[in-house]
């Protein structure tokens, strides 16, 4: 049997790196790192201009407060610290390093000696937190406050391996290459959790990968490799729960609270590293790939390293780019330039000519197919929330539960009459939290009168 | 190295499926039913149904130009509307009822509603029940196989030999006139494109394997009409063969697979859809039994068009995570 869910479409995969093994990049000539590459508080630099940095060696941190810290991913010279446009076009600090080409680790990098068993839970989430890691599926939420969230409200961990965004294979070559990494990774979360039951979610078009695992897991049975059907989004993880579990997330709340917690395959070999090996996430594995890449390949990158060194690694261009996307096609970010850094929610860097992106034939109109209504994973209206959305009647769309949507664009890509669903949705979920953060405002602004109020 | 480098929100790629192409496999859709009228009634149902699409064309082009729209004809949908105006008329239709209907369906019920996505009813029916005013014209149905050659734009009355339909027969009472197996393959009299089931059935499954169109109003629409016919077999008939002439008769095939499904028209969640082909096939029945006009299809469907809001409102799915 196959695990799935209602709605979602069959996006062309374009998986052709599949069979591209993970390679490493170490012949950078300089790393950007952005102070603040998960959600929550910006770190400040612990080093200055001038200093020599080793491969490992914290070089941001936060104070207190939700956030996780950055290491250099090279060893060498800082160059400069400055402001600079991250991924979504928010302009924080960077650390700028020259690459010595060495890569001489920190000296506090060494194998860990102590076992698993001995090591207590609160060690184990201090090491997750000193290692910086932050989901690597791309919301970066920093993992150390993920796991102290769901602390005792799980019965099973769910490792997601389903990479159901088109071109993107680097999990499905680190559960081929690194089986090892992800099972270990998810025991350390079984022993953190205490549970006795994780499932690593696999969609079925990495069959091979699936034998690996099987092949790789120890005899207990408390991990269990579980096949998806190959459906976008089916690494979303309301979509992923519901589909093993039949449980629905309720709007607005969090997996914890249907008793799962969620991590990535990448952020599960992370966690392996950084208890095994004490090392922090300072490469990670990108996908290069899109039609104007020669050579597309599946890379091994240290963090910062810009755009322009992983196409020159690909072989360069073969075609005018269009649009160059920090993620996947159909959830990733547009960039404006190839000097984007690689950051740890970087799963790929494609590059698309305009004859494999969206074009508009005709104005957008839509002729009420139906169509974004049966693919809606949250089984939403989009094209009346978008139509709302257009009209500015938030308050409309609102009632329709315009805030449950996940924005998979699963609308949007389907849609005949090329309406620009799901980019209305943002707009207008974006208008009502505004508004809702305004009202918040007024009413904390307003309670120290509330006393005297009601005597005027 | 690019010149420039196009930002926007994702998502990037595209299903190749446009308005277009869902027209485009409309009109091949249609086309077998076209054949086969063709060769019934001769190559004048290609001028009626040609003239038609090209007149829709036309006003679409036309109103767009008035009205300072973009021109859209290159979607097709203004050609799928005169291909349908075109199926609901007899092949004797004089010209200038099919470029009057088709300005009445583009101009009046399409463009001054918004254009497309925006008319409340099926355009192509509008049409067809406004051209209901000549009746002498759109009722004179010509015997099968009596066919008038394509050059032919005005039909002397000699060649229209008017012929009742078979559900006026039945209505009649004549019940042996056709055998459901003429029925079945279209071998009657009656408008262009609506005499063949079988061929109708096969466009609807070619729409269907394309997923143009979804299983739920057919369905839904044949299937009430067959139950409740079930419960009006007149004496000495056989229940199926009545059923079966029921399905297969008038404009009912051509109705609920290629009518009632239009998009615009119908409600959009899968829900609506079953209790829109439910509502159709009702009023179907009912008009055709106690109606003063024998068939019923165009007006249950338009009768069905204007409740849509309603049904959509009382359908909405479930959002993911709400209560239950």
């Amino acid at each position: 049997m196959k695990y799935t869910f209602r709605g979602g479409a069959h996006v062309k995969e374009h998986k052709h790196t599949a069979a591209c093994p993970i390679e490493p990049l170490r012949d950078v000539g300089q790393v950007a790192i952005p102070m603040s590459q998960h959600i929550g508080i910006h770190c400040t630099p612990t080093v200055a201009v001038g200093d020599y940095v080793y491969r490992g060696q914290m070089i941001g941190d936060v104070a207190n407060g939700l956030g996780c810290p950055v290491h250099s991913s090279v060893s060498g010279k800082v160059l400069a610290i400055e402001k600079r446009q991250n991924v979504m076009g928010t302009v924080i600090e960077h650390v700028i390093i020259e690459n010595d080409g060495q890569g001489t680790l920190a000296p506090e990098i060494v194998p860990r000696t102590k076992g698993l068993s001995e090591t207590s839970n609160e060690e184990l989430i201090e090491i997750i937190r000193r290692a910086g890691i932050s989901g690597m599926g791309g919301a970066t939420f920093p993992t150390y406050a993920k796991i102290q969230s769901a602390l005792g409200k799980v019965d099973r961990v769910i490792i997601n391996c389903a990479e159901c965004e088109p071109y993107i294979t680097v999990n499905h070559r680190l559960m081929l290459e690194e089986p090892m990494s992800i099972l270990g990774g998810t025991q350390i979360l079984l022993k953190i959790f205490g549970v006795m039951k994780a499932r690593i979610a696999v969609e079925d078009n990495k069959m091979d990968a699936v034998r690996v695992l099987r092949r790789a897991r120890d005899a207990s049975r408390r991990i269990r490799i579980k096949i998806m059907k190959t459906k976008y989004p089916q690494g979303d993880e309301r979509q992923l729960i519901y589909a093993l579990t039949k449980k629905e997330i309720p709007a607005g709340k969090l997996p914890a609270d249907v008793g799962c917690v969620i991590f990535n395959a990448e952020t599960c070999a992370a966690i392996y590293h950084a208890f095994v090996d004490n090392m922090p996430l300072i490469d990670r594995l990108v996908t290069v790939d899109g039609d104007c890449i020669r050579t597309p390949k599946n890379l091994r990158v240290p963090i910062g390293t810009s755009y322009t060194d992983l196409i020159a690694a690909c072989g360069g261009l073969k075609k005018v780019p269009d649009r160059v996307i920090n993620g996947g096609p159909m959830m990733g970010f547009a960039q404006w330039s190839l000097d984007t850094p690689v950051t740890k929610g970087t799963a790929a860097v494609l590059v698309l000519s305009k004859d494999k992106v969206q074009k508009q034939t005709l104005p957008s109109a839509c002729i009420r197919c139906g169509t974004c209504v049966k693919n809606c994973p949250m089984h939403l209206m989009p094209n009346y929330l978008a139509a709302f959305a257009r009209t500015k009647q938030y308050a409309e769309a609102e009632k329709l539960n315009v805030l449950s949507c996940v924005e998979c664009g699963t609308c949007s890509y389907r849609c005949p009459g090329q309406v620009e669903i799901v980019q209305y949705i943002r707009v207008a979920k974006g208008a009502i939290r505004a508004e809702q953060a305004a009202a918040r405002a007024r009413a904390s602004a307003a309670a120290p009168d509330l006393g005297n109020g009601g005597k005027k | 190295m690019p010149e420039l480098l196009t930002v926007c929100p994702s998502p990037h790629i595209k299903h190749p499926a446009t308005t277009t192409t869902v027209m485009r496999d409309v009109l091949i859709s249609l086309t077998p039913a076209l054949l086969w009228a063709c060769y019934v009634f001769g190559s004048r149902a290609i001028t009626v149904t040609a003239l038609c699409a090209i007149s829709c064309v036309f006003f679409e082009w036309l109103t767009q130009k008035l009205l300072h729209r973009p021109i859209t004809v290159a979607d097709l949908s203004a050609a799928v509307t005169g291909m349908l105006l075109g199926f609901n008329l007899p092949s004797t239709a004089p010209w200038w009822m099919c470029v009057a209907g088709s300005a009445f369906a583009i101009v009046l019920v399409k463009q001054m509603f918004g254009g497309i996505g925006k008319n409340f009813m099926n355009p192509a029916l509008a049409a067809r029940v406004f051209l209901f005013s000549w009746p002498t014209q759109i009722s004179a149905f010509p015997a099968p196989f009596h066919r008038l050659p394509f050059w032919q734009l005005t039909v002397k009355e000699a060649d229209a030999i008017a012929s009742a339909t078979p559900l006026a027969q039945m209505r009649g009472g004549e019940m042996d006139a056709v055998s459901p197996a003429d029925l079945f393959f279209g071998r009657v009299g009656g408008c262009i494109g609506e005499i063949s089931a079988l061929l109708l059935l096969i466009g609807g499954v070619y729409l269907l394997v394309r997923r143009v169109i979804t299983w739920h109003i057919p369905v839904a629409y044949l299937g009430t009409v067959a139950l409740l016919s079930c419960l009006a077999v007149p004496a000495g008939m056989e229940t199926a063969e009545y059923v079966l002439m029921q399905l297969c008769s008038g404009g009912l095939m051509l109705g609920a697979i290629f009518m009632a499904t239009d998009y615009v028209t119908s409600p959009i969640t899968s829900r609506g859809r079953l209790l829109f082909g439910a509502g159709c096939g009702v009023l179907t029945v009912l008009i055709r039994r106690f109606g003063g006009y024998v068939e019923g299809v165009s007006f249950s469907i338009l009768i069905m068009n204007s409740l849509v809001w309603y049904i959509e409102r009382i359908t909405r799915p479930r959002v993911f995570g709400g209560d239950r």
